[in-house]
């Protein structure tokens, strides 16, 4: 730095020094009431500025209630030099007090407009006006962000010449920011309004008509938003009558909450959905509102239906297995000794509950016709592939098939296991079934023997018989052939495809 | 030992059909009511054809499983009441579930025991005949 500037820099900051010490004198002069009016000298001239009417005690009370008032007040000449600002403004930007005079006003604040357009709006305000508000940022020499509103006025000259500007800023951040939070919020619950699957009904206690309903409740009604704001609850079919209505009132204004389970919903094309209806009587300040939610429950009404359905069918199966238990006890009871019908009938039970077992893994949709052979022939699994042959279709039989057919292999295999081709070492059963195409397309099953001893017809029906003939030809409403050869038994079963599939 | 004949010894045997979709039942009540000295005439295990029995008739009475393969058996009800002929509905439903059609039959609750089943059916046929003699 060389000499000459520095002697300039002294300069400088002598002459800063006495303009400094002159606005502070000023400031002292307009606080105390002295001056009614002063004079700055400007590039442009000097320039006069009246501060205040002829009163000068009245003026040093405007100086007193500037310095007072809790606004930032900041008067600037013409080249935007700030001559005057009271403490609110020092505290509001963060300035040690005076520190503030003689700058550029930019050096206490930095101005940002909320919206481009607003500048320009701004300075044809103050050119047409002579006055302007509105809103935008400050930004103090820490870089703090300051969302103001300022009202700022053209101040003159004696000659009525604009001179400079008297702002009176205050700082709205805090309610900016709680604005901005409850917009926040707003857009939250509104979101959450527009996209519930409940309705949501926005009902006035004292008009009892509804001020405002979410998409979902015109989607459930089949009205539109603005058919269903107006009316009352019992018109869109939610209660019964204007004196439920009233009723509904009364009870919430008591509790608080009114809950309707099962309403009737009636939809504008006449459809009736079963709703529950939750009623809040709330208070939006000051003003008591009811929310309703409405809930489409009909899902729900079909779902407890159909429980109550399937209950009934189960237990509809339950005691018909029983029935058909205590059936097969009778029947197996009329031949052979105790120790024999106790073998027997739990046998058979067996067989029963295998079928059972396997109509419950198809939720009662049918057996497959493969499945059932394996299952009841489970006894004989390591002979399957070797000298139990099994060969057919897929094939879907429908309950009562399956649980008659199924009893009849029982009786077959229990029967081949003693006497016929599963009681040698050598013997085969062949068990087949297939689809006879035709006009009446016949379903056919049958099982046949071969390398077991010489069979001969049984000289009494047993109930054997009558399981694996008229019980299975009843299951199928078909018919079934039983032939003793010499070469084994062989059981014939042929019915209409329609009774045996599903 | 000589005994006096008794009133149902010189009556035709009373005719029972027997609508049952489980074969094994029908079989086995169908043994049944023969043995305690019935007649059957017949066993229908779907509604069409028990509606078809009962329209041809000659039949004294009827026993109903209320669930036909997954149908309700309560036409045939209906069909039996207008006929006048008396009948029983057995079923695995408990009272509470069962169908609006059979309000006022008398039901029994599957599985029911043979002797009351009989025991039943004797009350319905006497109520019948005494119905009948008094009309």
């Amino acid at each position: 730095m060389n000499s000459l500037s520095q002697s300039a820099l002294f300069a400088e900051v002598a002459d800063l020094r006495t303009r400094l010490d002159g606005a502070e004198e000023t400031l002292r002069a307009i606080r105390g009431g002295e001056v009614d009016a002063f004079v700055v000298e400007s590039a442009a001239g000097p320039q006069v500025y009246t501060l205040q009417g002829q009163d000068a005690e009245a003026s040093r009370v405007r100086g007193e209630m500037l310095a007072q008032v809790s606004d930032a007040v900041i008067a600037v000449d013409g080249e935007m030099r700030v001559f005057y600002l009271n403490t609110a403004a020092e505290r509001l930007y963060g300035l040690a007090a005076s520190h503030g005079l003689g700058q550029p006003v930019s050096k206490i604040y930095e101005l940002r407009w909320l919206h481009p357009e607003d500048e320009a709006a701004a300075q044809a305000a103050l050119r047409d006006h002579g006055e302007w508000r509105g809103e935008n940022v400050h930004v103090r020499p820490d870089g703090r962000e300051l969302n103001v509103e300022s009202g700022i006025t053209v101040l003159r000259d004696t000659a009525g010449q604009p001179s400079g500007l008297l702002a009176v800023i205050r700082d709205v951040s805090e309610r900016k920011a709680r604005e901005e939070k409850v917009l926040v919020s707003e857009v939250r619950y509104r979101r959450l309004f527009e996209a519930a699957h409940d309705g949501v009904l926005i009902v006035d206690p004292e008009t009892r008509r509804i001020v405002e309903a979410n998409p979902f409740m015109t989607q459930l009604l089949g009205y539109p938003h603005e058919q269903l704001v107006g009316k009352e609850l019992y018109q869109i079919g939610l209660l019964r009558d204007e004196a439920a209505s009233q009723e509904m009132v009364k009870k919430l204004k008591r509790t608080s909450q009114v809950r309707y389970e099962d309403l009737p919903l009636e939809s504008q094309g006449g459809d009736h959905q079963e709703v529950e209806v939750v009623a809040n009587l709330y208070d939006e300040s000051g003003h008591p509102v009811i929310q309703c939610n409405i809930r489409d429950i009909t899902e729900r009404k079909r779902t407890e239906e159909h429980v109550k359905m399937l209950m009934a069918e189960v237990n509809h199966r339950a005691k018909n297995l029983l029935a058909v238990v205590q059936a097969v006890a009778v029947q197996t009871a009329k031949h052979g000794d105790v120790a024999t019908f106790v073998s027997r009938l739990s046998e058979r039970i067996g067989g029963l509950a295998a079928g059972q077992d396997l109509l419950v893994c198809n939720q009662w949709q049918g057996v497959e016709v493969s499945d059932l052979v394996t299952a009841q022939l489970a006894h004989f699994q390591d002979l399957i592939g070797t000298r139990v042959l099994l060969a057919g279709p897929t094939a879907r039989l429908t309950p009562d098939a399956a649980q008659g057919i199924g009893m009849a292999l029982h009786e077959l295999a229990t029967n081949a296991a003693k006497y016929g081709a599963l009681s040698n070492s050598d013997g085969t059963v062949r068990i087949t079934w297939q689809i006879r195409a035709g006009a009446e397309p016949r379903f056919l099953m049958s099982w046949l023997e071969d390398g077991g001893p010489k069979v001969v017809a049984p000289a009494r029906t047993g109930f054997g018989q009558i399981v694996i003939g008229r019980m299975a030809e009843a299951s199928v409403q078909g018919a079934a052939e039983i032939e003793y050869g010499s070469d084994g038994l062989s059981w014939n079963l042929s019915a209409p495809l329609k009774n045996v599939l599903t | 030992m000589d005994q006096v004949p008794t009133t149902r010894d010189t009556q035709p045997k009373a005719c029972i059909l027997i609508v049952e979709d489980e074969p094994m039942l029908a079989f086995a009540l169908e043994e049944f009511l023969i043995d305690a000295g019935f007649a059957v005439l017949g066993v229908a295990g779907r509604i069409e054809k028990a509606l078809t029995m009962i329209e041809t008739g000659g039949f004294d009475a009827a026993i109903l499983d209320a669930n036909l393969a997954g149908v309700s058996a309560g036409p045939a009800a209906t069909a039996l009441r207008e006929r006048g002929v008396p009948f029983i509905v057995v079923s695995g439903y408990l009272a509470s579930q069962q169908q609006s059609a059979f309000k006022g039959a008398l039901c029994l609750q599957k599985p029911c025991p043979p002797e009351r089943l009989i025991e039943a059916l004797r009350g319905i046929l006497t109520a019948q005949r005494a119905g009948g003699a008094i009309a």
